[in-house]
Formats: C-alpha cells, structure tokens, sequence
C-alpha cells in the first residue's frame, strides 16, 4: 500500500482559514500571535489590527476583566469548552458568543500560550427567539410587535426616573407593566405600591398617599404615615388616575413639582423620593378635552407614555398566554395540566375578549377547577364556550344565566367523572349531598338513568361472583 | 474639571459593561491635582450619571460599551468617550494635557466608532 504524501506545512493555516469559528492565540504577554479569517469577521477587526495588541483589547469579552477563559487555561493547563460570553464590537452592539479555551503547549509539555476559538451565537439567539418568538419580562410574556417595541424601551424608561402614564383597557396588565418598570429599575430594591384610585374617596385617598397627624380630623389619634412616606425611594402605581377629583389632582401635581408632600392636619411638608407611575383605562387626552382632567397635570404625568394594546389585537399571544397561565397554575395548584386540545385553543382563539388577559386568565382558572391533568378540554370551560353550553353561541348571555350556566357544567362534568356517584361528586365539589340534589333540580340537569353507587356495586359484585 | 476613567489595575478597563472600579481625577491647568476612587454597578448607568452629576464630573472615558449604558450616559450631559485602551496614567496624561487620545488609545478597529460618538472628546 502506497504510503500518503507528507501534509504540507500550511495545512493548519487553511484549515484555521478555512472554519467559520473565530480563532487567536496569545503568548505569555496575552498578545495576540495568530487571528484567523472568522476572528475578523466575528470582532469586525482586521488580522494587521490585532496582531501584536493585547487580547481584551480586541476581544473585548464581559469575561475579561473578571473571568478570563484563557487565563485559567493557561494557569490550570487544561482545556475549557463551550462557555457561553458576549463581546462588544465597535458599533457597541453585544454579540453573544461561545468560547473553548485550550494551552499551547511544546513537545516538551512546556505552555507556550494559549489558544481561544469563539463562535458567533448570535444567529442561533435570533432563531431560538423567532422559533420561539417570545419576550418576556417580569410575568409579560409576548410575541406581539407592539407589545415588543415596548419592551425593548422599558429598559431605558426604567433607568430614567420620569413618571410614567400606562394606557389601556381593563386587563391588559398595567400593574404588571408598572411592576416590570419598577422591577428593571434603579429603584427594585424599594417599596412597590398600587393605589386604586377609583376604589377610594378623596379625603381618604389623600389620607392614605400623604398620611395624617394625630388630631387632624376626629378618630385620628395618632400619627400615621401614607404611602408616599413608606415607599421612600419607591415606586407608587396611580391606577384609575382618571377617576379623580380635581381637587386631588392639584394635590397631586404640587407633589409631583415640589418632590414634597403635606400630611393631613400637618404644616410641615416631607420630602419624598417617590416615582409615580400613573394609569387609566381611557384616553385621558380626551378627558383633558373634556375639562374632567387638568391639563397641568396631564402634562406632567405624560413625559413617557405607553399604550397596552387590548388582548382582541394581539391574538398572537394567545397560546403563549395560556401556556404561561397553565405552568403557574400547575405550580399553585399541584396539578399535571399539559395545555389545552386544539378544540379549546379553537375557542379561545375565536374569542373577543372584552376583560382582555385577566378573563383568559379566569377561564383558565376556572377549568383548573374541573381539570386536574391532561389537557384541558372544551367541558372543562365556562359554559359560555362549551359545546354543552344551553346557550346559543350568538347570544350573549345574562351573567346570572352564565353562571349558572358554568355550575351545571360543573356539576354533570363532576357527576360524569365520578361515574354518576352523587355522593363522590358533592364531596369533589365541596358540597353536601343534599345542596348537589338541590342544585341538580334547580338547574334542572338531566341525569343517565345509572346510579353510580349501584354501578360499582355491581361491578362488585360480578368481581366477587367470577 | 473632574474626569472619571473606569479603571482595571493600571489599565482602563476593557468592557464598560463589566466594570466595576472608578477613578475620578481633577484636571487643574494641565496638571491632575486630585483623585479618588470609587465602584460602581455598570448595570445601573444612570445610578453612576446621577453620581458623577452630583460629583461635577464631565467626562468619562471608558473602553468597549454598549448601546444602551452609552445612550444613558451621554442622554445625562456627560462626554463620553468610549473604545480607549492602555495605562490609566498615560491616557490621564495626554488627556490631561490637551494631546489627541486618537490614535494612540483607540482600541483596535475602533477608530471610526469613537469619531462617530463625538468628533471633539479626544481633542
């Protein structure tokens, strides 16, 4: 057999050439010796440029300073793989990269340098992100365009410390997007407070933001801090801002311009490090327009606003939501749901979603009541979704015909799952046999002909007999 | 005018986004009449903008950063002057005495980056 040529003297160099791994090695100075085609291409920076210069100087790895790959190679002789890092290049973009490490060493085992390989991951971030096509933040979990551009700012209106005015319908998580603002903010290690507006009348919303002094109105017999006093260095959530009086507002926007407050019955006025994030489920543009909002105020809360857009517009979400919805409730409830059948995700899909993200969330709820593993099924819905529902699909329903609705369906999908048992089935339900009977009359159920006791006692039987 | 200089041992430290250690010098007449050291969190840039406000600091120069610390320090006022490399005391130095940073101090391929940030911040 013909012995093979001797490999050229240059084949490690087309080969280094040749990869699409970034390639460099350093000497005992860490400066760089070799840089392959990819290196360049990778960093952006020329073989002529970096030869020769200091390795962090071209690499430029968050892992440099503190964790350097190369260095513990070299110190520790042995080979690492696979370490997961970014770089900064010159258009200060971070470029996420994977990095192996290996000791150069002579035939004599003695370590001349070191060698670093890098692999640009970026592309297989981007792909995982558009297979997956998710964001999330906090418990915002979307795949929305809009909902994205929002996301991709709130890192620098976190940072900032402007007030912040959240617009959107009911349900659309604007105290979670509040919550996320505070969560990426300067400010995470501090109070988080939401305020309804709107649940509180005005001498008592001011009470509860600002505080009182002892005396300063009958029953107050001591002194007791408001919110802007205990969430020192916090964040405050204004919900419903719309909703307040005018005589509130001009309270409000002296707060926000001084950066101080005044309790009730108090004359001295108290600093306050607070930021305020406002929100409303209307325009309250329009509401300025039509004098029930002062403008002065609107101004100030308006420095950076946010649009949540309404679930109907971003249907995309939909299976994402309801995944995230099953795995927390699988937690909470110590139950094995997997999801939902396609059926459901046909109806949930169809759906118009008047109470956006928190009806879903409830729906879901409610067939974990019903459900406990596998997929949820269209009998484990509210019986306005279910193919059982008595309801015709095109009409909406009173709520006190809804939920009673839903209890029927409850009820005969808990009597089905228990072999028709009326005894199990109220226990499963958490009420007395004679309430089932009550209920199953009034909603006026219709029940099989099989009794579940006489079912199994059967069943018993035949056992025993064979 | 006070100057602050992230700072790795007697370097500048490569990455903005990975440092940890400040230096903040006073410029007086071509002469650096005072310094002082501090850390910082790089995660929370305009907790550091906040502080060199505070501190009357003007310029901060750094090595590699990204977009968004960059964008929230040069948003606050501050001269950034980014992508500089070498000896914390030789960049002080020339900085100090009105010589041009580029391009001795520029980091490698950097060179256009740090003309594009601000023509006038390396003199």
């Amino acid at each position: 057999m013909p012995r093979p040529k001797p490999i050229p003297d240059n084949v490690t160099e087309i080969i280094l050439e040749s990869i699409s791994d970034g390639v460099f090695t350093v000497d005992h100075d860490w400066r760089i010796m070799s840089f392959n085609r990819a290196a360049e291409e990778i960093t952006g920076i020329r073989r002529e440029e970096a030869i020769g210069r200091h390795c962090w100087e071209v690499f430029r790895a968050n892992m440099c300073e503190s964790d350097c790959a190369l260095k513990r190679t070299m110190q520790e002789g042995s080979t690492l793989t696979n370490t997961t890092t970014y770089i900064v290049n010159s258009q200060k973009k971070r470029i996420p990269i994977t990095v192996s490490t290996a000791p150069l060493k002579s035939k004599s085992g003695k370590i001349l340098g070191g060698v670093e390989t890098f692999r640009d991951y970026s592309l297989v971030e981007a792909l995982r992100k558009r297979l997956d096509g998710r964001i999330q933040m906090g418990d915002i979990v979307s795949r929305n365009r809009v909902m994205h551009e929002m996301m991709a700012i709130l890192p620098m209106v976190a940072e900032s410390n402007s007030t912040v005015l959240l617009e959107g319908e009911t349900g659309t998580g604007k105290e979670l997007l509040a919550r996320a603002i505070h969560n990426a903010s300067p400010r995470k290690e501090k109070p988080f407070v939401a305020i309804n507006c709107s649940a509180l009348p005005d001498t008592l919303l001011e009470s509860e933001l600002f505080g009182y002094k002892s005396g300063a109105f009958t029953h107050a017999t001591r002194d007791k801090p408001g919110y802007f006093e205990v969430t020192q260095g916090g964040t405050i959530l204004l919900d419903e801002i719309g909703e307040t009086s005018p005589a509130f507002q001009v309270k409000l926007l002296r707060v926000l311009e001084t950066h101080a407050f005044t309790p009730l019955g108090s004359v001295r006025q108290v600093k306050s490090d607070v930021r305020v994030i406002a929100a409303t489920n209307r325009r309250l543009a329009d509401l300025v327009a039509e004098g029930k909002f002062r403008p002065d105020l609107f101004y100030r809360i308006n420095v950076v606003r946010m649009v949540l857009p309404p679930l109907r517009n971003r249907k995309e979400d939909i299976p994402l939501l309801i995944e995230h919805f099953v795995e927390r409730m699988n937690l909470l409830r110590a139950k094995a749901v997997t999801g939902v059948d396609p059926d459901v995700l046909r109806v949930l899909m169809c759906h118009d979603y008047p109470g956006n993200i928190r009806e879903l969330e409830n729906i879901i709820e409610h067939a974990f009541v019903l459900c406990s593993a596998g997929p949820i099924e269209i009998r484990h819905l509210p019986g306005g979704f279910g193919g059982q529902s008595p309801l015709p699909r095109d009409r909406t329903p009173p709520l006190a015909q809804t939920l009673n609705s839903t209890e029927a369906v409850a009820i005969l999908n808990t009597l089905k799952d228990h072999g028709y048992n009326r005894l199990a089935a109220a226990k499963a339900l958490g009420m007395h046999k004679s309430t089932l009977f009550r209920k199953i009359k009034k909603l006026g159920i219709h029940l099989p002909d099989i009794d579940g006791r006489s079912a199994s006692g059967k069943q018993k039987t035949s056992q025993t007999t064979d | 005018m006070k100057v602050a200089i992230t700072i790795w041992g007697d370097r500048i430290s490569p990455v903005f986004d990975a440092a940890r250690r400040l230096l903040i010098v006073t410029i007086d007449q071509g002469h650096i009449i005072n310094r002082e050291e501090a850390t910082f969190d790089p995660e929370q840039p305009s907790n550091l903008t906040k502080a060199l406000i505070d501190q009357e600091v003007a310029v901060l120069i750094c090595g590699a950063v990204s977009q968004t610390p960059a964008a929230v320090i040069t948003a606050s006022g501050i001269r950034l002057i980014p992508f500089i490399t070498g000896k914390v005391e030789r960049v002080l130095g020339a900085y100090a005495q009105g010589t041009s940073l580029a391009p001795a101090f520029i980091m490698p391929g950097c060179l256009g980056a740090v003309f594009e940030t601000d023509s006038s911040s390396t003199h």
